[in-house]
């Protein structure tokens, strides 16, 4: 199992534009993927279970993927925080 | 394949759907039929009847905003093995459906997660946050 830890930096944090992103990318890969953040754990593939998370800019999420790609999920899911999901330039 | 169709009062519908492509920011497959105040709902059966003759090979789902009103009502005489009518739509139901829809998923199975994700997409915050206090 990969687990990583990653720092939201995109000003507007996981709304409804950011977590379709990212329910997205999680979606291309087979391993199970799960965001954990101030005690809620959802599936990273689920929109809505994103949006439940209510994380905000400079909250810190855990990611955790477990399957066959879940080393190159959790890559491009940590990617995808570093590029603020591309809102901003 | 399974189709989408989108039948509301008003313009509900039409910006359910607009808000939808803008948050997943393409395209979505779902055909959308105004509702005519005026009318007697005698055209939009028809467009209904075209649009399931239209697909006929494929599954459809017909979204609707409330359960007794007329689209609804409307719509309803349609269900069948293929065809299943979705009262009270909402966001979070109507982006399951768009999540699912073109990934190879039983019918049945996806319109049971449609409606549970529109149920559970319905939140009282002060709850919400109550239980967040508490853990």
């Amino acid at each position: 199992m990969i687990e990583k830890k990653l720092q939201i930096i995109n000003k507007l944090g996981l709304h409804a534009r950011a977590a379709a992103k990212l329910s997205h990318l999680a979606n291309m890969y087979k391993a199970d993927v799960f965001l954990i953040y101030n005690g809620d754990k959802v599936n990273a593939k689920s929109l809505l279970g994103i949006l439940t998370l209510a994380a905000s800019v400079g909250n810190e999420i855990t990611i955790q993927a477990r399957g066959s790609d879940a080393k190159e999920a959790a890559s491009a899911i940590a990617e995808l925080f570093q590029r603020k999901f591309d809102e901003e330039s | 394949m399974v189709k989408g169709l989108m039948i509301t009062h008003g313009k509900l519908g039409k910006e359910l759907l607009d808000v939808a492509e803008k948050i997943l920011e393409r395209k979505v497959d779902v055909t959308h039929i105004p509702f005519d105040w005026q009318g007697d709902g005698s055209d939009m059966l028809r467009q209904i009847e075209r649009f399931i003759h239209a697909h006929r090979d494929c599954d459809i789902v017909i979204f609707t905003d409330m359960f007794g009103g007329s689209p609804a009502n409307i719509a309803t005489r349609f269900v069948g093995p293929r065809i299943e009518v979705v009262s009270g739509i909402n966001l979070p139901g109507l982006l399951k459906f768009l999540s699912w829809q073109e990934r190879a998923i039983n019918f049945k199975e996806l319109i049971k997660r449609i409606e549970q994700e529109a149920k559970d997409g319905i939140t009282a915050m002060s709850a919400y946050l109550g239980e967040k206090k508490h853990d």
